[in-house]
């Protein structure tokens, strides 16, 4: 391929070119452009016609670049790249020159001057794809196995939904028992269904399947590899299990705030939630006559800004137990906002008030004092200070990120916010996709999830996690940076700027290099512009390539 | 790839329907995606930008657009309903009504020829009436397939039989009025409803005077006055006068927590109104606004800081309270008369524009749809479902996700899509 | 450079595929007019232009440069316009060192579906660079002169230093580092800049002993600084051994660019 021979074809899309630039002489100013062998109008480039123009163009003039001039790469690169590709010619080896939405029809007074414009740009493009080189996409296989951390219901429903698609599952749990947080919690809002015997139906079920893997009383030791080819290394016991998975799943929950010095907390006279779960669980309520429950404790504060979401509904679901043990007794509800949400909840929220239960709210700004047997509170709407005789203060308080998922983050290179919560790709188009292909989140370790959403999210991040194992591989991204070893230092601010993990720094003889993981690579140059050593060539967009198309006006002859 | 499943069905090209057509699509599984408008994108098309994160709707959805048009596995029915449904779970029957769009896909380039010779004038359904458009139109700009539709109730020569400028114009031929509705059967193993919400329609709150009082607006009507590809290009402009919009009332739980109307939470309003007055401090650091609400929920990740960054830098004020009227000044001006809860005196408010939080609710066909799938509507017509299933309808085989499912987020609805997805994927492989 | 009579400005764009090309599209689609001076380079993260790229628009004598991105925090790459908006940050610092006015080089962000807004940018940018005339007429050199000081200021912007440092502004001033400390911006800011005249004074001084060996009062009389500062820059550049003695002349070391 040594003679470079390039096909121009311009584009006059009707009248949307035609009418407004000179597309006889853009032809003949192509047609004396450097390396130009070959130049063609066409109606419409993109039609069926237009499209067989360019393979015959390509077959007859023995073409090894084209050129096309016409609307935008945005909408038709993809499919003038598989008419070079139908005709045999590297995707890749293809230009696209956009005189229609960046140059026709945003100067439409001005015909000279556009058609000036034009010229230029065509010969930018030229340019371009005189220096552009053959690339080709390539596959990495996928591993149908998929490592699923954390056993609670998020976990579960996500590895059974897994597995009855048809892929190997191992499920890795830190405690000695599947059932994450439904293990500390008595019944569940809305349907007070026991927390247990959900846990006990989905660990039977889980137990059943033969493509499920449980290792309970284990951890996530070490995890290496990338999408498709992860190397893992599982503390089980007291001995190591290495596997391979294609896929991990991070669901790995969160835990509730034990309050520390705060509202007289003694974990007897003044509980948690959590705590009043347990003492339900045992009968150990019935003598309670009259209970004060106070909500956003510790929580949307400077220190802990957001809302917890599941906490106003907790203390409606057992303040209503209560009431059923104990129908004689008080209960209070101290609050600043009631979050109950969508149709269901609001439901709950109204059926909670029903049965009686009183509703005060608080502000901020003047916190209930709890004192011995005695809680003080201002009631907002009243306008009163109010002191309420008690025989239980409950305490909601924030569910946070476990204190060690932090460390996970690292194992797996994830983030986490500023909360301690993983960080997902996009907040709203890859809400249970983590930047780093092949590693999926669902549950309450993304963000404080009731048991439905943690559901909801478990299925989402199951589909997420079985496309590349459905497909059985990951195409690799051809516009990849390539790595001169020689220039490279090994600094690693590469491996820094990256988002995806795409690049990171590995031993080699010559000391540290980078080195490219095709298969998450997205192709986006942030690392080729900043290397210190300029050792980082960014294939299709070189610097050679972009500065091939920094033409002065006065260099573009008529 | 072999094919090992059956086809999905996907009803809805909202953001839910697009993202479970993509996972299914992704997944190797063969989708149809049936949309009732000439275009995907559904509501999120329609708003100007989402939070928490403020970046623009159309931008972060329109490459979901066009992966759904390019993509093998999926097959995109535009202008088309479900009208039948037999079969059981893994091998369903569906019948398709398409109607004719009287546009020839395959040629039309969206130059828009056409409708700058079309002379009827109708006002736009997407812009929500707030300007007018002609009989042969795009039905947004970004809209994909990207191609023009022919009105069929207000095109002069499909109900006249006279006109036809439209293809005279057209060099590419592409106007073709020969076009008839067809029906057509799909065999699929599961089905996904999508099919979004409707806004709550405030005329049925007289007391609030929307359709009376010129100024006193929804907020999706908002959205589409401060979008910036919208009928003001993005200027808030009130309705009466063309004046810039400076103080601004936002009504929340219009038609929501309402015994009359709907008992339900509609989830997202206190936060779109949080968003809708950022943008509008956005265009204009003079802007003040004041949002009445009952109870703030912000829940999600991310949404209480927004609540908070809303009320320290972007001139919000949260009045607790609820509005009992809106009435109007001489400059017709909306008066809004609340209760201030915790002082539990009577106040008013006069805005330059009022902004009423509707509810959202089933689409208005949602019963025939029902009827039509052989699935539940729960007490509020939204698709039932049962809390510890909650993607799975009552007709084993048929999911559902996003607001036909109950009022939700955008994220919510991305993972529940998702989530549907895998739903069918499961069930199909059984 | 000559001085053309009806000065149209020349100015190259570089538009991220995501947001500011696709709003660049839309502006088409809307009929949105502009002037047609701007030509567009299309990249796929307004990341991908490497500043040096931005120095050599104008080594090529264009009069302005416009690097489009999306809005912070909505970049499709997710972190790549943060590295965008803090290189560009440091490009402009060295083109005022250069001596041209930094307003020739534009950094915006754009979002998909601002096509009006791009026109209007591109409006506002062009009478920019058109009151501003011809490249270099904002300064009291000739055209020679600005070349070779540009030329100097791309081969700072190429260095090591200068690329290590802006590559970890980032992490510096967001993140804490390993003893918990975050740098503060304004820090950092006069860190940068002392590290780009550094590097510019050297690649100068490079650069005009390329034909022939001076000596310090030479160089210093070339490139228009003090002698003191000359030899300050001298001492660093031999430190680097970039440069070495190549003979005496009377009391004064002649320098030359060091071999190998």
């Amino acid at each position: 391929m040594n003679e470079v021979r390039a096909g121009v074809f311009i584009c006059h899309c009707g009248t949307n070119i035609g009418g407004f630039l000179d597309v006889p002489e853009l032809i003949e100013y192509a047609s004396r452009l450097p390396s130009v062998v070959f130049t063609m109008d066409n109606k419409y480039t993109c039609s069926e016609v237009g499209l067989a123009e360019i393979r015959d163009g390509i077959a007859k003039n023995k073409l090894n670049r084209v050129v096309v001039a016409s609307c935008t790469p945005r909408t038709h690169e993809p499919l003038f790249r598989s008419t070079c590709k139908d005709a045999g010619l590297n995707p890749y080896l293809f230009q696209f020159v956009n005189i229609r939405d960046q140059c026709s029809w945003v100067h439409m007074k001005d015909r000279e001057r556009a058609t000036e414009k034009a010229k230029a740009l065509i010969r930018m493009g030229v340019a371009r794809a005189v220096l552009l080189e053959p690339l080709e996409e390539t596959e990495v296989e996928v591993n149908p196995y998929a490592l699923v951390i954390g056993g609670g219901i998020a976990g579960m429903t996500c590895a059974l939904s897994l597995a009855n698609r048809g892929f190997e599952v191992k499920l890795v749990e830190k405690e000695d028992q599947l059932g994450g947080t439904l293990n500390n919690l008595y019944r569940l809002y809305p349907t007070d269904e026991e927390a247990s015997k959900l846990v006990q139906a989905k660990s039977e079920e889980l137990k059943k399947n033969a493509k499920i893997e449980i290792l309970t009383s284990s951890k996530v030791k070490e995890v290496k590899g990338f999408v498709g080819n992860y190397d893992v290394t599982v503390r089980h016991g007291d001995e190591d299990r290495l596997f391979k998975a294609g896929v991990i799943i991070v669901a790995t929950g969160a835990e509730t705030l034990k309050p520390v010095d705060i509202y007289s907390y003694d974990g007897e006279h003044v509980v948690t939630q959590i705590e009043l779960e347990g003492k339900l669980r045992q009968g150990k309520l019935t003598d309670k006559d009259t209970v004060v429950m106070i909500q956003c404790v510790d929580s949307r504060n400077e220190k802990r800004p957001y809302c917890s979401k599941v906490c106003c509904l907790t203390a409606l679901k057992n303040a209503m137990l209560i009431k059923e043990t104990n129908p004689d007794a008080q209960v209070f509800v101290l609050y600043r906002d009631m979050v109950t949400q969508g149709t269901k909840y609001e439901d709950y929220y109204g059926k909670a008030r029903e049965t009686g239960i009183t509703f005060i709210k608080y502000s901020p700004e003047r916190q209930p004092v709890v004192e011995k047997g005695l809680v003080k509170v201002f009631d907002e709407l009243l306008g009163e200070e109010l002191a309420l005789p008690c025989d239980l203060v409950v305490l909601s308080t924030p569910i946070v990120a476990h204190k060690d998922s932090e460390d996970l983050a690292k194992l797996l290179k994830v983030p986490v916010d500023e909360n301690g919560f993983f960080l997902e790709a996009h907040v709203k188009l890859r809400p249970v996709d983590f930047a780093t292909d092949g590693i999926y989140l669902c549950g309450s370790a993304h963000w404080p999830a009731n048991i439905g959403e943690s559901v909801s999210q478990a299925y989402g991040a199951a589909s997420r996690a079985s496309i590349p194992m459905s497909v059985g591989h990951v195409k690799t991204e051809p516009l990849i940076p390539v790595i001169d070893e020689d220039r490279c230092s090994g600094c690693s601010l590469c491996e820094l700027t990256c988002p995806f993990k795409a690049i990171q720094l590995e031993e080699t003889e010559e000391g540290r290099k980078a080195k490219v993981i095709a298969a998450s690579c997205k192709g986006c140059g942030a690392c080729g512009a900043g290397c210190p050593q300029k050792a980082i060539t960014m294939q299709h967009f070189t610097d050679e390539q972009l500065l091939a198309q920094i033409v002065p006006l006065t260099e573009v002859k008529p | 790839m072999e094919r090992k499943t059956k086809a999905a069905l996907v009803i809805g090209g909202g953001i839910a329907g697009i993202q479970a057509a993509l996972d299914l699509g992704d997944m190797g599984i063969e989708v149809h995606l049936i949309e009732k408008k000439p275009s995907i994108g559904g509501r999120m098309a329609q708003l100007d930008k989402t939070f928490p994160t403020n970046d623009c709707s159309i931008c972060i959805l329109s490459p979901k657009l066009a992966d759904c048009f390019r993509h093998p596995n999926i097959t995109l029915h535009t202008l088309s309903e479900v009208k039948g449904v037999t079969g059981q779970r893994g091998d369903f029957t569906v019948k398709l009504r398409k109607y004719a769009r009287f546009v020839d896909e395959e040629k039309c380039v969206n130059c828009g020829d056409c409708a700058a010779k079309c002379p009827v004038k109708v006002p736009d359904e997407f812009d929500l009436k707030l300007r007018k458009r002609e009989a042969v139109y795009p039905y947004y700009l970004q809209g994909v397939p990207a191609v023009m539709t022919i009105d069929r109730e207000n095109c002069l020569y499909l109900t006249r039989g006279v006109c036809k400028i439209c293809e005279k114009f057209c060099t590419r031929e592409a106007i073709n009025f020969e076009q008839k509705d067809t029906d057509v059967t799909l065999d699929v193993g599961a089905i996904i409803v999508a099919t979004g919400f409707d806004p709550y329609d405030p005329s049925g709150i007289p007391e609030y005077g929307y359709k009376r009082y010129r100024n006193v607006i929804t907020s999706l009507e908002y959205e589409r006055l401060i979008c910036a590809s919208g009928p003001t290009g993005g200027h808030l402009l009130r309705p009466s006068d063309d004046k810039p919009a400076a103080k601004l009332a936002f009504v929340q739980c219009v038609g929501s927590r309402d015994l009359k109307n709907n008992r339900y939470c509609s989830t997202v309003c206190c936060m779109h109104a949080t968003k809708e007055a950022m943008l509008a401090y956005e265009h204009n650091p003079r802007v003040k606004s004041y949002i009445f609400y009952m109870d703030l929920r912000a829940a999600g990740k991310g949404f209480q800081e927004y609540v908070s960054r809303g009320e320290q830098e972007y001139s919000i004020s949260y009045i607790r309270g609820r509005v009992a009227k809106i009435t109007e000044d001489h400059n017709e001006s909306p008066i809004v008369w609340y209760e201030e809860t915790q002082s539990s005196k009577t106040e008013k408010l006069t805005a330059d524009l009022a902004v009423l939080a509707t509810s959202l609710m089933p689409r208005r066909d949602v019963e025939e749809l029902g009827k039509v799938l052989g699935v539940e509507l729960d007490e509020y017509n939204f698709f039932k479902t049962d809390p510890l299933n909650p993607l799975d309808t009552t007709r084993p085989g048929i999911f559902v996700c996003g607001c036909c499912r109950e009022p939700t987020d955008i994220p919510k609805s991305v993972t529940q899509a998702s989530g549907a997805a895998e739903r069918a994927a499961e069930t199909m492989m059984r | 450079m000559t001085f053309r009579k009806s000065y149209e400005p020349d100015i190259i764009g570089f538009l991220c595929n995501w947001c500011s090309y696709a709003s660049a599209d839309l502006a088409g689609v809307s009929r949105f007019q502009y002037p047609p001076n701007v030509r567009i380079i299309r990249v796929m993260c307004s990341a991908r232009v490497d500043p040096t790229i931005v120095l050599e628009v104008f080594i090529r004598g264009l009069d302005g440069v416009m690097v489009l991105g999306c809005h912070l925090g909505t970049c499709h790459y997710m972190t790549g316009n943060y590295y965008t908006e803090r290189r560009m940050k440091m490009t402009k610092k060295i083109l005022r060192k250069a001596g041209m006015s930094p307003e020739r080089l534009l950094v915006d962000w754009v979002s998909a579906a601002e096509g009006e807004r791009f026109a209007s940018i591109v409006k506002d940018f062009t009478e920019k660079v058109r009151k501003l005339g011809p490249l270099g007429e904002e300064t009291k050199l000739n055209p020679q002169e600005l070349k070779t000081r540009l030329v100097a200021a791309k081969e700072a912007l190429a260095q090591e230093k200068t690329r290590w440092l802006v590559g970890r502004e980032r992490e510096l001033v967001e993140d804490k580092n390993v003893f918990g400390e975050k740098v503060p911006q304004e820090e950092f800011d006069q860190l940068m800049l002392q590290k780009i005249e550094k590097e510019f004074a050297k690649r100068r001084i490079l650069l005009s002993i390329e034909e022939n060996s001076l000596s310090v009062k030479e160089i210093a009389m070339r490139v228009k600084a003090s002698p003191q500062e000359v030899l300050g820059t001298i001492v660093s550049l031999e430190h680097d051994g970039l440069i070495s003695v190549a003979g005496i002349e009377g009391n004064s070391p002649k320098y030359r660019r060091a071999r190998g």
